[in-house]
């Protein structure tokens, strides 16, 4: 039997304005937990992004002697060139000069340390990226400070790793919360369906007595849970947004430089709304099916 | 229409709400259902809608052993049996054009048919000119009567009757009888409990009796208390005193006739 839109629709939305407290509790438990969620998995795909653009770019930098000569310069050089392919992708020299501008740029904030800069005693650097990032230890070693002209090799190694540890941390906690909150919204859920049969119980009876299907007496109440489910999901999809556009506008404002990749391409924050969205209807459709199959005696 | 064929159910821990019950009831009749309480009355009426299965036997509806329909062809049986209980169950939050509308709605009949079937089965049962009350403003009488509508709107095969004028006072529960009479012209078979006296003695129906859920007496034009050797199956009351003045004890022969007819019916 064909099941009227009209009918369900109807049905629906009356129960949800009936049921109200109940449904605004359900949906505002499944918004805190999926913002969590989304906000999770932005915060895995923003820092992921910005360590690759970090060990892309700078695997290795070595700083050179500000008073370099030439032939030092070239042996450098050449060094460089055994190890390309192998352990070395590609390297760019940076003199002095250029030196100097990327200095004043990550320095911008620190008017102390551009007192003492100048272009003549701000070292040239080659920033290499390496063919493994995590072969950065053996390749600086390799341009320690006891080859002539170099002053020193660093990587990025041992900071970007404290930095993944404490996100892989924070996103486990992040993810505990949210799946805390998922399972008592999916729960609430299940409870606020409950509460919508139990008022509308002698509806039920009279719908089963005068032989109404089963699937026309439990659509309204799935589709009720499945509404609340996805109301909770568009509203962590608000808070989600909104919070990507808050840190941007904070990298932005103040200009934070090395952050500058952690802002996510519009396809990426698509995708993990979509994701928060399906896993609100999800809950929303778990919850009710379970009050369904427990709550309706049909 | 209706055949039971040596039905049994217990419940729990209980001794048998009906025992070994076999019975038929054709198409066009009109059977009143009687006996103390927990005597299985409830339980028959529960059987036939298929709330409850058997434990034993078959039960037949419209030519359909129901104990084998499937879980999901059990709301196309209930299409075919209207229900009217003593405690009118009506939505107290739907209309009174609502509450009867309410069951094709939910069958999925079109809102034309909904409109013209309503307006027509309220005129039918008298209560046209208040479709748009509440069953609240209405008197126990007239509630009964929307709870028949409602019965009876979807032109069920049977019409089950749980004790429809227990709550009612002897006018209007006349008044209810005439109408379930009139719904039993149309050709509908009506299954009645009651524990009315009055009504069964006056109406000579069909009299079916069960006692601890055994079949004690089926009597083709029976009253209340009274088994075909002329005495008193309910405790406690005279059988005289039940016994409708100037009637005289010729059931036998009519029930033999009845026996007959309902045999030729079966057999079709």
């Amino acid at each position: 039997m064909a099941i009227s839109f009209e009918y369900v629709a109807k049905e629906t939305a009356s129960n949800l304005w009936r049921n109200r407290v109940m449904a605004i509790a359900a949906i505002l438990t499944v918004a805190v937990s999926l913002s969590l969620v989304g906000t999770a998995l932005l915060l895995r795909q923003a820092v992921s992004r910005q360590i690759g653009q970090w060990s892309n770019n700078v695997s290795l930098q070595i700083f050179l002697q500000p008073d370099i000569t030439k032939p030092q310069l070239q042996a450098v050089n050449q060094r460089i060139d055994q190890l390309k392919g192998s352990f070395i992708r590609r390297c760019t020299y940076l003199d002095h000069q250029q030196s100097y501008q990327q200095m004043r740029q990550l320095f911008a904030g620190e008017p102390s340390v551009l007192g003492v800069l100048t272009p003549a005693t701000t070292p040239p650097v080659f920033s290499c990226q390496l063919v493994n990032p995590n072969e950065a230890k053996t390749v600086a070693d390799s341009f320690d400070s006891n080859v002539p002209g170099i002053y020193k090799a660093t990587f990025p190694g041992q900071s970007v790793k404290i930095l993944q540890q404490v996100t892989n941390v924070l996103q486990l906690i992040l993810l505990v919360i949210a799946i805390v909150l998922l399972v008592s919204s999916l729960v609430l859920i299940l409870n606020a369906i409950r509460m919508a049969i139990f008022a509308r119980r002698r509806e039920v009876s009279v719908m089963k007595l005068v032989g109404a299907t089963n699937w026309f007496i439990r659509v309204p109440f799935m589709l009720e849970g499945l509404v609340q489910g996805l109301l909770g999901g568009v509203v962590a999809v608000g808070i989600v947004a909104l919070s990507n556009i808050g840190v941007n506008s904070l990298i932005t404002h103040y200009d934070v430089k090395v952050l500058s990749s952690s802002s996510l391409p519009t396809g990426q924050l698509v995708l993990t709304e979509v994701l928060v969205l399906i896993v609100g209807a999800f809950i929303g459709m778990v919850g009710s099916s379970l009050a369904v199959r427990q709550f309706l005696e049909v | 229409m209706i055949r039971f064929d040596n039905v049994t159910k217990t419940y729990k821990g209980t001794v048998a709400a009906l025992s070994d019950i076999s019975i038929e009831i054709a198409k066009g009749d009109f059977v009143f259902l009687v006996g103390p309480s927990g005597s299985g009355k409830t339980t028959f009426l529960r059987l036939l809608l298929r709330e409850e299965l058997p434990d034993t036997g078959q039960i037949w509806v419209a030519g359909r052993d129901i104990g084998a329909l499937t879980q999901g062809r059990v709301p196309y049986l209930r299409r075919n049996l209207g229900c009217v209980f003593q405690d009118f169950r009506l939505l107290p939050n739907k209309t009174v054009a609502e509450n009867v509308a309410f069951v094709l709605e939910v069958i999925g009949r079109s809102r034309n048919v909904v409109r013209s079937q309503v307006s027509q089965v309220l005129d039918l049962v008298g209560l046209g000119q208040k479709a748009g009350r509440l069953p609240g403003e209405l008197s126990g009488g007239e509630q009964q009567r929307v709870a028949i509508a409602r019965a009876f709107v979807n032109r069920p095969l049977v019409l089950l009757a749980d004790e429809p004028t227990g709550n009612l006072d002897p006018a209007t529960s006349q008044g209810i009888m005439n109408l379930l009479d009139r719904i039993n012209r149309t050709g509908t078979t009506i299954v009645m409990a009651t524990h009315d006296v009055g009504i069964v003695d006056t109406m000579r129906r069909r009299v079916i009796e069960l006692e601890h859920g055994h079949l004690v007496r089926d009597q083709a034009r029976g009253v209340y208390g009274v088994n075909d050797q002329g005495a008193s199956t309910t405790r406690g009351i005279p059988a005289v005193a039940l016994r409708p003045i100037g009637e005289s004890a010729d059931d036998d022969v009519e029930f033999e006739q009845a026996a007959q007819v309902r045999g030729r019916r079966g057999q079709r």
